[in-house]
């Protein structure tokens, strides 16, 4: 078994199976962070697999969002109503741990000595503002990005797809093309980026999409990006972590929750830095 | 061709105003009609264009029609003019338009915001709806967070420090607190404004315009009839805009707008003169960084000297050779979003005719310039002004 830190959470990587855990603990559990859920979690351990070994398809039982886990791998969730098997399943534990297992291998679990200890009154109220912010008697008095719109961009948004069209590289993408009358391609783009610029937003100062969470992280922060591959872009930065934030500093995206709408999580690309 | 003139203008003090839209609207109308010296009935407008976002949503659909109605201008064909912050900006853009073309000879321009009249959820959602709201806004952007971002990386490129927009603020409050139709009618000291709450990381709440109530009112006139309707009209000797990207990354360089670059340079062009010409410009504070960043993109300092400009005091009121929002700009005479084009307007309009208390008087006003900017900075309009005609 090796373990190791990927995408702000712990792996164990075996031939079989690799798990991924939350660092956090409360009262000798692991939770999940902030911003962090199963989904979460999946799609770092699919990720993680992908590095070295084709991963064509895997089950995706309830509790995972699907289509997002899709969307943010480019891996499809596999269709069980024909009986056929996957040849990949994702497992997810009470304690913040999510399993990735080839179909019928025998998972051990095995207690690593990393964690973080969490504050419990923090814990608490982050998730009832999560529970609050799902209701569906909630309603936002943020910006209205609509399910279909979300979902336009969401191979962008989850993964970081971009677009070369006439020799450029462009993130997000853009309809130019279509009046300039060529053809535009997809392009996975590598999810790292240097630190141009960034800002921390007081609670008072967060869109109100983030009015409920803000308070209690002490603001929201974002980052204007150069991505590797060129192209620029601005993310939030993962809630649960702190960053030293500091010019041409180098971060990863990492896929976490954004908010809630409409009682759907909303998710997407957030930054952290890679020396954490 | 025809050329246009300023004869009337007049606005509300902005701030928290006790009138909803249709008073307000109807006080920024009657205080422009009153500064016309001759003869002069609103059923004389031929067209009007009318700058709001329609803030909180409450008069989304046809807004205009409805503040005509109010304003003794029944029948006047009315449009909403929308372009974020920039939208009476282009509302007197497209009244000199209407003149130019040969279509109109009487048009308004004005701009309207009510603000004050919601819960802090709604106005923040209100705030950020110009943005990019599918990659700026769900990245935690609103107006301050995304001018933080231009001020930081201003900071990394050029000799400047949040030293520098203190500097604008502090002077702007000065101003502010010499015009009597400003929000925020108070100095500030270097060492308070320094130090304020910190709203967005770097820029703190004296960094930032107000939220604000209010209404301007312009009316403008080609030339046969502006001899007419006054002795002392304000020509419209150039005008200029432009846009660019919405959002900041899809920008070349986020220290700059070039949306302002492109509209100074078309109504300079136009003018047939030059920055160094301006005695008086009101530019779109929004932000201090804002302030700096105008100053360099216009022409009154060199790229990258705007935060030495400050500094040296160079737009103080009579300080330099132009002074920079004698208002108080946004700072301090405040931000009723579609308003403030055309209150940009109505300030210019009054120093030139010197019109304004002594204490706040431009020395020598000629020459005023308009800068109105939409969002941070995909719209840009600019208008230079003069009291010559040619």
């Amino acid at each position: 078994m090796k373990a190791d830190v990927w995408m702000g959470y712990l792996v164990q990587i075996h031939d079989d199976f690799t798990v991924v855990q939350s660092p956090f603990v409360l009262n000798g559990a692991r939770v999940f962070g902030a911003d962090s859920d199963a989904t979460t979690l999946a799609v770092a351990a699919l990720l993680h697999r992908a590095v070295d070994e084709l991963v064509t398809s895997v089950s995706i039982p309830d509790g995972f969002d699907a289509q997002s886990i899709s969307q943010a791998t480019g891996i499809q969730s596999h269709n069980l109503d024909d009986g056929s098997t996957a040849p990949w399943d994702l497992l997810l534990s009470d304690e913040a741990t999510v399993v990735l297992a080839r179909h019928g291998a025998e998972v051990t679990l095995t207690e690593l000595e990393i964690s973080v200890e969490v504050d419990e009154g923090f814990y608490n109220a982050i998730n009832e503002a999560w529970e609050a912010e799902l209701s569906t008697g909630h309603v936002s008095q943020g910006a209205y990005v609509s399910q279909a719109q979300y979902e336009e961009a969401a191979l962008s948004r989850l993964s970081l797809v971009g677009q070369t069209a006439e020799g450029a590289v462009l993130w997000p993408p853009r309809f130019s093309h279509l009046v300039a009358g060529v053809e535009a391609s997809n392009q996975p783009l590598k999810r790292e980026g240097t630190i141009q610029t960034w800002t921390t937003l007081s609670a008072a100062g967060a869109p109100s999409e983030f009015s409920l969470r803000a308070p209690l992280l002490g603001g929201i922060s974002t980052v204007l990006l150069h991505l590797d591959d060129g192209p620029k872009g601005v993310f939030l930065v993962v809630d649960d972590e702190d960053v030293d934030f500091v010019m041409n500093g180098k971060m990863e995206l990492v896929l976490r929750r954004l908010y809630a709408q409409e009682g759907v999580v909303r998710y997407g690309l957030k930054a952290r830095s890679i020396d954490n | 061709m025809v050329d246009v003139a300023v004869v009337g203008a007049g606005q509300t003090r902005y701030g928290n105003h006790p009138l909803g839209l249709k008073g307000m609207w109807a006080e920024a109308a009657r205080e422009a009609f009153n500064t016309i010296d001759n003869d002069f009935d609103p059923v004389m407008i031929d067209e009007a264009f009318i700058g709001s976002i329609a803030f909180g949503g409450s008069q989304l659909g046809n807004t205009a029609a409805l503040l005509t109605e109010h304003s003794g201008m029944d029948g006047v064909a009315v449009r909403r003019v929308e372009n974020a912050c920039a939208s009476s900006g282009f509302a007197f853009r497209d009244a000199w338009m209407a003149i130019k073309s040969g279509q109109a000879d009487i048009v308004v321009a004005g701009g309207i915001e009510k603000m004050n009249d919601l819960t802090p959820e709604r106005k923040r959602y209100w705030l950020g709806v110009s943005g990019d709201t599918e990659w700026e806004r769900l990245a935690g952007l609103t107006f301050p967070g995304t001018y933080a971002l231009m001020a930081r990386r201003y900071f990394h490129e050029f000799d400047s420090s949040h030293d520098d927009l203190v500097h604008v603020s502090v002077k702007n409050h000065h101003h502010g607190s010499l015009n009597p139709m400003a929000h925020i009618q108070k100095e500030v000291t270097f060492e308070k404004a320094s130090s304020g709450f910190m709203v967005a990381d770097p820029l703190t709440l004296y960094d930032c315009c107000p939220t604000s109530d209010g209404a301007s009112c312009i009316v403008l006139a080609a030339d046969h009839v502006a001899k007419k309707l006054t002795d002392t009209p304000v020509w419209v000797k150039g005008s200029g805009a432009a846009s660019d990207r919405l959002a900041l990354h899809d920008r070349p360089s986020i220290t700059q707008l070039q949306a302002t670059q492109m509209a100074g340079k078309r109504a300079f062009s136009m003018a047939g003169i030059g920055a160094e010409d301006v005695d008086l410009a009101e530019v779109h504070d929004c932000f201090t960084i804002a302030e700096v960043f105008a100053t360099e993109d216009l022409g009154f300092a060199k790229r990258g000297d705007g935060g030495k400009f400050a500094r040296e005091g160079l737009g103080r009121l009579n300080q330099g050779s132009t002074t920079i929002n004698a208002s108080g700009g946004l700072k301090s005479k405040g931000h009723p979003l579609g308003s403030t084009g055309t209150g940009q307007v109505v300030e210019v309009f009054k120093q030139l005719r010197g019109e304004v208390a002594s204490s706040r008087q431009v020395r020598d006003a000629e020459v005023g310039l308009t800068h109105n900017v939409g969002g941070s900075g995909a719209t840009c309009a600019v208008h230079v002004f003069g009291r010559d005609q040619r």
